[in-house]
């Protein structure tokens, strides 16, 4: 039962964390970024998400499609004004850019909203339903629901919309994809919204499950990080799948090895995957 | 020619004013240095050092600073942001007593930092009294120049089991789940030591890395083994995240919970809401009028001063840092000289009434002072022990659905 119960809590854990990873999968494959600020934009999210739902009063679900569309637009104006500048450049480039963008981000959040801890609390946070004797936190499945929605709708859009089409085809052949009229600047600042505004969502679910402080970006970044490349860049339904590979991980290691080795165990996972799938890694960045 | 003459007498003017400047300032000026976290994942706690240490000093200057013979020297801060990084904090320091050469250290926040950062007060033989730090390991190396306004941490939980031993039913079997730093270390392994001489068992010990967010396999485990308290240890952030995933997971002991951190802070109980009621805490400090204080009246009107210019409440690391500059400023007066091998004597010979408490280190350096047992109570956070009941406690805890 402690068994089933743990791997129920991995799988729903690790769904929010493949969210968490998707738009960071996005934005590497498209546009060869590795974004080092793709923490500090979840935890951004999870502030808009934060002050809709304490000051505006809007339930926390019903504001993360707002909460999108405003990360959507401050990652259109990222890309657009910033890091069009550096779009494939050199790694070093990007890495440099942002990281310093990290940084920005993290102590602009702190002069805004001071270090307090933050939770987005509704009444139903802490609800639960039993199901053949598992206990299942309605936030935690709710959360999970959303992270597999938004993975089939980033799916639907890169196989099935001309938008994705043009996405694909600058990510694979930038000179035939302007042939057939494509405005690459234009459509990497779309790509890194549409990575932005996911990473919003994934901000205010972990508001929900977990709490905010401008601080929580880093270790953030470092987990997407990992399942972007476990699940690989190239499937939306991969990298949910990646997150959920992570979650029940940690979570087994937790149960066998202590907590304090769950670290150890999910950056263990990503050596062995660069080990025994160097080429699938390596092409995928 | 001409040239070289200006030069050399701008060097020289340049030198002079440098000289002059010098001692000016060195005449009449003791500075306190301290690397606090005023940014990063500590910032949080760091700031009520950062409050506490100014607004004592300021007060103790506005009643005329710090008399050595009959000359008055003024308090200066001169304070440094670690950025929660316990390397950049040793380098700070070193900075402090090398570059800046600072009088005297006040502390940073939290064990491991302390840990370190005594080190440097030990090699340069400047004395530094920190209110941030709790664990016993600071005072087991037999350093001389580091002194401590926190209570150890091994004790932390002493009133507390002492009051579970009272309760009806009184707790049998414990989760105890703690993270693997430093301070949390010293709490788990002196808590094991108490519940063993309480009679309690330990059934589920658990130690997760500092920093962890998710805690639903300890959770998982915890209520498997269908205990009667959870003692749980850790920083501020991950007791919030453990209690929210309590609810979620539907964890509750049929006793009580209790934890070391969070409880006090208003910060904490707010971000909670309802869900932080019931929870059992501990400090060391409570801003009560009967704490007298020299330079602040007592304790409560510390803490009005305190929220008024700061805007939130102070708690027991307020406090305790600002016993910390009155402690400096009671030695020196005591000592007569800014010696800093004077001054430390004199600091450990010390005791004085403050708005923390009755300030007297022991032999290694630590002060001891009784935990007192806390609890919210409708929102509000409720005393409910010491060495006896002060208020009732409300136990049994009811579960989550139940409340």
């Amino acid at each position: 039962m402690v068994l089933a119960q743990i791997l129920l809590n991995g799988i729903l854990l690790g769904g929010l964390y493949g969210l968490m990873a998707l738009g960071m999968a996005l934005v590497w494959g498209v546009l060869n970024i590795v974004n080092l600020a793709h923490g500090a934009l979840i935890m951004l999210g999870g502030y808009v998400v934060y002050y809709l739902f304490t000051l505006g009063g809007i339930d926390p679900f019903l504001a993360l499609p707002i909460a999108m569309v405003v990360m959507f637009c401050a990652g259109f104006a990222l890309q657009w004004g910033l890091l069009n500048l550096v779009v494939r450049s050199k790694m070093l480039n990007t890495l440099l850019i942002t990281f310093g963008l990290d940084v920005v981000l993290t102590f602009t959040a702190q002069l805004l909203f001071s270090a307090d801890f933050r939770t987005i609390n509704p009444s139903y946070a802490g609800s639960n339903f039993p199901l053949f004797g598992l206990t299942v936190p309605i936030v935690r499945l709710a959360a999970f629901g959303v992270a597999v929605a938004l993975a089939a709708a980033l799916w639907f859009v890169l196989n099935r919309m001309p938008l994705g089409r043009a996405i694909r085809a600058t990510a694979q052949n930038l000179v035939a994809a302007r042939l057939y009229g494509v405005n690459p600047r234009v459509l990497y600042a779309v790509t890194f919204g549409i990575g932005t505004a996911l990473a919003g969502a994934a901000g205010g679910l972990y508001g929900m499950i977990s709490n905010l402080t401008p601080y929580i970006g880093a270790s953030l970044t470092a987990k997407s990080f990992v399942i972007a490349i476990i699940g690989g860049l190239a499937n939306p339904f991969n990298v949910i799948l990646g997150g959920i590979f992570v979650g029940v991980a940690e979570s087994l290691t937790a149960l066998y090895l202590g907590p304090t080795y769950t670290d150890v165990i999910s950056f263990g996972l990503l050596v062995v995957v660069l080990v025994l799938r160097p080429k699938r890694a390596v092409r995928a960045a | 020619m001409n040239h070289r003459i200006t030069l050399t007498s701008a060097v020289a003017l340049f030198a002079a004013s440098a000289l002059w400047a010098g001692t000016a300032t060195a005449e009449d000026v003791i500075t306190l240095g301290a690397s606090v976290q005023l940014t990063g994942t500590n910032a949080n706690t760091g700031r009520y050092y950062r409050d506490a240490y100014q607004l004592t000093i300021d007060k103790i200057n506005a009643a005329g600073g710090v008399k050595v013979g009959d000359k008055s020297y003024m308090l200066k801060l001169d304070l440094l942001d670690n950025q929660s990084d316990v390397n950049l904090s040793v380098r700070q320091y070193v900075q402090l007593v090398s570059a800046d050469k600072v009088n005297f250290l006040l502390g940073p926040f939290a064990s491991n930092f302390a840990l370190s950062d005594s080190s440097v007060a030990e090699k340069y033989q400047i004395p530094m009294v920190q209110g941030g730090g709790a664990s016993t390991q600071i005072y087991t190396r037999g350093y001389k120049y580091v002194f401590g306004t926190l209570p150890p941490a091994d004790d932390y939980y002493a009133s507390t089991i002492e009051m579970m031993g009272k309760l009806d039913p009184a707790p049998k079997t414990v989760a105890l789940v703690a993270a693997d730093d430093s301070f949390d270390v010293s709490v788990a392994k002196g808590t094991r030591a108490h519940l063993k001489d309480a009679g309690m068992t330990v059934a589920v010990d658990e130690t997760y890395r500092e920093g962890s967010s998710d805690f639903s396999s300890i959770l998982t485990q915890v209520k498997a083994a269908n205990v009667d308290a959870i003692l749980w240890t850790g920083h501020e952030t991950e007791a919030l995240n453990f209690i929210r995933q309590m609810k979620g997971l539907n964890v509750s002991p049929t006793g009580l919970s209790a934890f070391t951190v969070g409880v006090p802070t208003a910060d904490f109980r707010k971000a909670l809401g309802d869900d932080a009621n019931y929870a059992f805490g501990m400090t060391s400090w409570l801003p009560d009028a009967s704490l007298k204080d020299k330079w602040f009246g007592d304790a409560a009107q510390f803490a009005t001063e305190f929220t008024a210019k700061y805007n939130y409440a102070p708690d027991y690391h307020a406090a305790s840092g600002a016993a910390d500059v009155e402690t400096f400023v009671e030695a020196i007066e005591k000592a007569g000289t800014l010696d800093p091998a004077k001054v430390r004597d004199a600091i450990a010979g010390i005791g004085f009434d403050s708005l923390y408490a009755h300030v007297k280190y022991g032999d290694n350096g630590q002060i001891v002072l009784p935990q007192v047992v806390v609890q919210i109570q409708k929102g509000d956070m409720v005393p409910v022990y010491t060495t006896d009941f002060i208020n009732k406690a409300m136990y049994p805890v009811p579960a989550w659905d139940k409340r």
